[in-house]
């Protein structure tokens, strides 16, 4: 008798429901509009796939809300099937894939998924079809035509990196040349710099050695790397005066690489002969340990010139004040900004951040460190002017209260196209463009 | 003063030429009073200290200063030739010694304790001084140098490049107006000294050097020509040290200017003779102009008066040497006591001048130079 | 040597110069002294006289004549006392002939000791031919070369700090000793080496310089400390040296000395002094120059510190070729107005050049000249601004706020904007047949700021009030005051760059003289104020123009007159002219047109 009931009552629940656009039975309904596309921007080795959610997919669209779903049919996830329909070139489809194969799952609320697992030039179909949590299946809602992912030659969402890139390079390469014709390129004196020969002048003359510190880090470190070329610098001008120079080591790496450095300043100086390496020593990896000999040293043997170049912590107040008391001449440069206030205090001349880095190239004089520190400049001055520009863009925008006038889409106009990946031009027309770069 | 003293250039057929022939420091003479000697003779010679080279033994041995001396292997006074050990570190246990090898010949000249510097001297440096010119030696100072004299003809020049050379007169233009030019340059001129007209072209120049010419000598040359010759523009009128391999005098200036015609004339009455040429000019106090001499067989004519030097009166030939009328030549034809206003707005006294041409024109008398015609 | 200040009522000065020797008679007259007489005559250094003396008398002579005054005793010699109308009561003398005096220095840092000994050497009235130290990029065989072929009269080591360093001192003596240098006096003179080094250094020097041929002597460090310089002991050893060596060794300098009251002075020292002398009285900035036919000197003193550089070879005559060489041909030709033959120019330069005592004939060949003295001077001061800075090597004291704005030391210490009086001396410049000529080649080459009154030394005065300052200071500052000095008047002029034509500064004059008006940027413009008028000047900067007071801040200065007048010049600083030479030309001739420099000229010749 049951068995009899069970179509009558699905039938009559069935007559009841006929108006609602709801399951006919006891599956969830199906996704619709399934769109597989090529990735625009890649090498041909993606596709994207998107579908509009299943009316019973409780994160779908606001009529769910508004009627309930059957909790039976509630979609959990989304099966998604791939036939591959024709090869290219010498490949060819395996027996499996000629037909429906399921190659992945996306949870329910999801209307998107990449195929990254395609070969370039082949062409696919897709389906896909909601799940409930009962593990009942919809039926399947397919793709109309079959896709083949292809190569593009541009990656047009980092056309603005590409731009850039070319702006700043260049900039950079112009300024190298102007540099290598022989023009002077000005460079802002900096003060601490030109100090240099007149501590180890002032060394000289006081009989008395130079000290440099080149920090507390390791050879890895960008600031050490900054402050050995100082010291080559420092060395070239302590040999040329017959100053002695003294650089004690908090790493042993360093002890190698400011041996070398000084060594191979002593001989382009012309005076390899007065080149003594037990000058330049490692004293321990502990930094207060490092910092109390460095002190104890400079107590003992007053050094008329210190010089710090790199990376410091809070060993800085203690060395410079330590100088200072010794009455020496003190150049310092760090690229922490925490120390930055004590050495500038403390001593006669910092190097602030930057500066310190672009002492080597304001040092060397060679026209390509020279020319491309101008171009760098001018790239950063070129970042700060879009910063400058957007921040405006921005303000006003937010003033206007809305994202639909021109500052509204200037400013989104650099935050997701110039700053973003969003490609050269505006989203608005954008889909149309960058199928029009797909072709 | 009742007159201007304007210096002029002395340019004379005959006068009693002296010159000092003296080492820069101590050595030998080689001729006595009364001797006769060549222009290229080496009246005396010394032997300069030479070059010194400083060592710091103490870096190069990397031992400290006052340790060098007793190190040394060559103490100070002796002889060493490049190449020899110099000095030597104790080493450890009589091994593992350092040797240090001499890179210069020389001889070891101090041993300093302070710095730890050795100074090689290098070997010593001939230096030899000729008789420039031929003639007699009339005085001899000791171990300094002599005196040469001789009868001679002389002529100063304005302006000199190079030292002191000597060779046959050869006159390569027709009249003191003509331009000297490479064409007028030949193989045959080697070793002489080649006198040309007016301006002279720096490829008469350069075609001279080719041809081995001792030295070149005309009425003026452009600016350009020289810093053409030169390599450089010449700033300071002290020249006589260049190596240019040839000596170079102007007589009258800088420009498109004839040698003065009686310089000329006395050129071409000496051709053929030897004659010695000095470049060096050094217009300072105490100047130096270039000159040319043409020694003279002893008595052979009179000595030319001495000119009554150089005060202006009227009648006198002169040249004027400033613009607007530089270079021409004309006689004194009134010299008004007051001072006059110049074009230039400056008061100076001036003289009035008879130009050759006939005209008559006004300028400052220090901008008159006399000459003898 | 005690003289009785009160009772001097005539005073004999002589300046022996290397072609001239100018003698002035100084005479008190209703309780000031005055500069009454002056003569000269040819120097006598050089053969056939050999005796500077001759030279001394017949300049004395000449200057009695005049004064009707006999000056001079039957053998020559200077009369003194002065009694019944005849001799004088004070004679006093400076020199010059010979080439003066050159020395070397040496110093361990070139811009450090090197620097102070240079100063010392140069403060002393010396010409400093070469400068040794060991930072000089010379290998050492290369320096003794070099001293080898220098013919110093004098050597100054100096180097090290007291404590300091001793073995780079050591070894500049080492190198002096072998290198031997000959002196100009002959292989007999000693040559006098002093040393003002570190103290704890001087008995090794000694040791190394112990030759047959050197006469050492030992001064206090001319730098004892980094921070501090003391060059009186050098300077005072320099100056008895030079009496006792190269004087000595000059023909007749010794009969000079003795009839001196006063120390012989090298000429640039006593000018130094007396400069020195008026700045410390009035309290004032003062920049001196005097250029001569081989070189040109300048002078300054700022906030009491003097300064003295010598070009060597930045001259009118003799160094004329070499002004143009280094300025090149077109800085000069800029600041002339009309076109001109450049090759033709450069003969005229080479010929001015082997005969330097021909003078401008023409008014095209004098604006030529002036043009080339303002580029002469402009780069002397170039040089003086280079030298004379604040010491190297000394630490500095910085707090927080010097984060962004860290000043190097050894910054220049002249500052345009402090000078008060502008000081011109020297053949082109007191000989130029118009003051407003003068004036003009000072403002343009010096290129002075805010307010400086210009003046000219009218007969070359100052070396004989220099070394009369030393013995009878007040009797030199009333001659300076008087006479030595014309005022030619007093530049107006605003630091900053702005466009053509747009306004510089607003002004109002008040006192002698009452005007008004607007200086525009590019603007020159001469206001009439005689020599004994003085005024009240009201500027009132445009925005980025600075008149003293700060940028676009209203100033008062006060101002005098002069020979040539108030100068109102908006041309901005630093001085730029068109680089277009057709532009440059207009804009040269508004200028000259502006400031009459060669108006009167052409009035002049015309009625001639």
């Amino acid at each position: 008798m049951k068995t009899h009931t069970i179509p009558m009552l699905a039938i009559a629940t069935m007559l009841s429901m006929v108006s609602s656009a709801f399951a006919f039975g006891a599956a969830p309904a199906p996704p619709s509009n399934v769109v597989a596309v090529d990735a625009p921007d890649d090498a041909g080795e993606a596709i994207i796939l998107s579908w509009a959610l299943s009316p019973n997919d409780i994160f779908g669209t606001l009529e769910s809300d508004t009627q309930a779903t059957d909790p039976d049919l509630v979609v959990s996830v989304y099966y998604i099937e791939r036939r591959t329909d024709s090869a290219a070139g010498n490949g060819s489809i395996s027996e499996e894939d000629q037909g429906w194969q399921q190659i992945s799952e996306s949870a329910a609320g999801e209307v998107t998924t990449t195929d990254r697992k395609v070969q370039r030039g082949w062409s696919y179909s897709y389906r896909v079809c909601a799940v409930d949590i009962q593990k009942e299946t919809s039926s399947w809602a397919a793709t109309e035509e079959p896709v083949r992912p292809i190569m593009q030659p541009f990656n047009m969402s980092k056309a603005w990196l590409a731009i850039f890139m070319l702006m700043f390079g260049g900039l950079i390469a112009y300024f190298i040349n102007v540099a290598r014709s022989g023009k002077k390129l000005w460079v802002r004196p900096i003060a601490g710099l030109a100090a240099i020969d007149e501590a180890v002048g002032r060394a000289t003359e006081m009989g008395r050695p130079v000290l440099f510190v080149t920090g507390i880090q390791d050879i890895n470190e960008i600031q050490t790397l900054a402050g050995l070329t100082v010291l080559s610098r420092v060395a070239k001008t302590a040999a040329e005066y017959g100053a002695q120079i003294e650089v004690p080591t908090c790493r042993s790496l360093v002890m190698a690489a400011a041996r070398e450095t000084v060594e191979s300043a002593y001989l382009a100086a012309g005076r390899p002969d007065s080149y003594q390496p037990d000058r330049i020593h490692y004293l321990t990896d502990e930094q207060f340990a490092f910092v109390a000999g460095v002190t104890g040293y400079m107590v003992r043997e007053e050094p008329a010139a210190c010089i710090y170049m790199g990376g410091f912590y809070a060993e800085s107040l203690i060395l410079a004040e330590t100088g200072n008391h010794i009455g020496a001449i003190q150049v310092a440069g760090t690229a922490m900004p925490s120390q930055l206030p004590f050495f500038v205090a403390a001593c006669d001349y910092t190097l602030i951040g930057e500066e310190f880095f672009a002492a080597s190239a304001y040092l060397s004089d060679d026209p390509l460190q020279i020319g491309s520190l101008k171009g760098q400049d001018y790239g950063k001055f070129i970042s700060v002017l879009i910063l400058v520009i957007g921040i405006c863009f921005a303000t006003f925008a937010s003033m206007s209260g809305s994202d639909e006038n021109v500052w509204g889409a200037s400013k989104n106009f650099i935050k997701d196209n110039m700053l973003g990946s969003a490609g050269l031009l505006p989203t608005g027309s954008g889909d149309t463009d960058i199928e029009g770069d797909d072709s | 003063m009742a007159h201007a003293y304007t210096p002029g250039l002395k340019v004379t057929s005959r006068m009693t030429y002296k010159v000092i022939r003296m080492l820069p420091i101590k050595g030998e003479v080689n001729v006595k009073v009364g001797d006769t000697v060549e222009a290229d003779k080496i009246v005396a010679a010394t032997y300069m200290p030479g070059d010194v080279y400083p060592l710091n033994m103490a870096n190069l041995l990397a031992v400290p200063p006052k340790d060098v001396a007793s190190l040394m292997l060559h103490k100070e006074g002796e002889k060493i030739e490049e190449g020899e050990p110099l000095a030597q570190t104790a080493g450890i246990f009589g091994k593992f010694k350092k040797i240090y090898k001499s890179p210069y010949s020389g001889t070891v000249e101090t041993i300093s304790d302070v710095t730890g510097q050795v100074i090689l001297r290098g070997p010593d440096i001939p230096v030899e001084v000729r008789a420039y010119i031929s003639g007699k030696v009339i005085d001899v100072a000791p171990e300094v140098g002599c005196t040469v004299e001789n009868d001679a003809a002389f002529i100063q020049g304005i302006f000199g490049i190079g030292g002191e050379t000597f060779g046959n007169i050869k006159i390569a233009v027709d009249t003191a107006d003509q331009t000297l030019t490479a064409a007028d340059l030949s193989e045959d001129m080697r070793g002489c000294v080649v006198v040309g007209g007016a301006r002279m072209t720096v490829e008469a120049i350069e075609a001279a050097r080719k041809f081995g010419v001792a030295a070149i000598v005309s009425g003026g040359m452009d600016d350009q020509d020289l810093r053409d010759f030169l390599g450089y523009d010449l700033g300071v009128a002290i020249t006589g040290s260049e190596k240019k391999g040839i000596t170079v005098v102007v007589t009258e200036g800088f420009g498109d200017i004839s040698m003065a015609s009686r310089t000329f004339e006395l050129f071409k009455a000496f051709e053929g003779h030897e004659a010695s040429v000095n470049g060096a000019t050094q217009i300072r106090a105490g100047v130096m102009r270039p000159e040319i001499i043409i020694p003279l067989d002893a008595g052979s004519t009179d000595a030319e008066p001495e000119h009554s030097g150089g005060f202006l009166e009227l009648g006198k030939p002169l040249r004027i040497i400033r613009d607007p009328y530089f270079g021409m030549i004309g006689t004194v034809k009134a010299l008004p006591s007051d001072p006059h206003v110049l074009g230039s707005g400056s008061k100076a006294r001036v003289l009035e001048v008879e130009l050759n041409t006939g005209e008559a024109v006004i300028v400052p008398r220090a901008n008159v130079e006399l000459i003898e015609v | 040597m005690t003289i009785d200040l009160e009772n001097i009522n005539v005073i004999l000065a002589t300046d022996c110069g290397s072609t001239t020797t100018k003698a002035i008679l100084i005479e008190k007259v209703d309780g000031t002294y005055r500069q009454t007489y002056r003569g000269e005559a040819p120097t006598t250094v050089e053969k056939p006289f050999a005796n500077v003396t001759i030279g001394v008398t017949n300049s004395v002579t000449e200057v009695g004549e005049l004064a009707s005054r006999q000056l001079t005793n039957e053998d020559g010699t200077i009369k003194q006392p002065a009694k019944d109308g005849d001799g004088c009561d004070l004679y006093i003398s400076t020199s010059s002939a010979g080439g003066g005096l050159q020395m070397m220095v040496a110093g361990v840092i070139a811009e450090m000791t090197a620097a102070s000994a240079k100063r010392a050497a140069l403060g002393a009235g010396a010409i400093v031919m070469d400068v040794i130290s060991s930072n000089d990029k010379r290998r050492p065989h290369e320096q003794i070369q070099r001293i080898r072929e220098l013919r110093p009269d004098m050597i100054l080591i100096s180097g090290g700090t007291d404590g300091g360093t001793t073995e780079k001192v050591v070894q500049l003596a080492e190198l002096i000793a072998p290198a031997k240098p000959q002196p100009r006096f002959g292989s007999e003179y000693e040559m006098p080496i002093i040393y003002a080094g570190n103290k704890d250094a001087s008995d090794e020097v000694q040791k190394s310089l112990e030759e047959d041929w050197i006469d050492l002597a030992v001064v206090e460090n001319l730098r004892p400390k980094l921070e501090q310089e003391n060059l009186g002991p050098a300077r005072d050893k320099i100056h008895d040296v030079f009496l006792e060596h190269v004087m000595a060794h000059a023909p007749g300098y010794n009969m000079l000395m003795d009839w001196t009251d006063a120390d012989i002075m090298p000429t640039p020292g006593a000018v130094g002094d007396i400069l020195q002398t008026i700045a410390k009285k009035d309290g004032i900035n003062v920049v001196g120059v005097d250029i001569g036919g081989a070189t040109t000197d300048v002078f300054s003193v700022f906030d009491e510190t003097f300064n003295r550089t010598v070009s060597a070879n930045l001259g009118m005559s003799y160094s004329i070729s070499n002004v143009c060489a280094e300025a090149t041909m077109p800085n000069v030709l800029r600041w002339v107005h009309f076109d001109m033959d450049e090759r033709q120019l450069r003969n005229r330069v080479k010929n001015k050049m082997i005969r330097p005592t021909t003078i401008p004939q023409s008014l095209e060949s004098l604006i030529f000249e002036q043009a080339v003295a303002r580029e002469a001077l402009r780069l002397a001061y170039k040089q003086h601004k280079e030298f004379a800075t604040t010491l190297k090597g000394v630490q500095q004291q910085r707090t927080v706020g010097d984060t962004f704005s860290q000043q190097s030391s050894g910054n220049t210490i002249v500052d345009n904007m402090k000078l008060n009086l502008l000081v011109a001396s020297g053949g082109v410049l007191s000989h130029a047949p118009s003051m407003n000529q003068t004036a003009m080649m000072l403002v343009d080459a010096f290129e002075p700021e805010g307010c400086t009154n210009l003046a000219k030394d009218s007969i070359f005065m100052m070396p004989h009030l220099g070394v009369l300052s030393a013995v009878h200071p007040e009797a030199a500052s009333q001659v300076f005051e008087r006479d030595c000095l014309i005022y030619l008047g007093t530049c107006i002029a605003a630091k900053g760059a702005g466009r053509i034509g747009k306004p510089c500064f607003t002004w109002s004059l008040t006192g002698d003289v009452t005007a008004s008006g607007t200086s525009n940027f590019g603007d020159l413009d001469l206001i009439a104020m005689g020599p004994e008028q003085t005024g009240t000047i009201t500027c009132e900067p445009a925005k980025g123009f600075d008149l003293g007071a700060g940028n676009g801040k209203k100033v008062t200065h006060e101002v005098r007159g002069g020979t040539v007048g108030l100068i109102i010049d908006g041309r901005g600083r630093p001085l730029g002219l068109p680089t277009d030479r057709q532009e440059c030309q207009q804009t040269i001739s508004q200028w000259v047109e502006n400031m009459k420099l060669y108006e009167e000229m052409e009035q002049a010749v015309c009625t001639a």
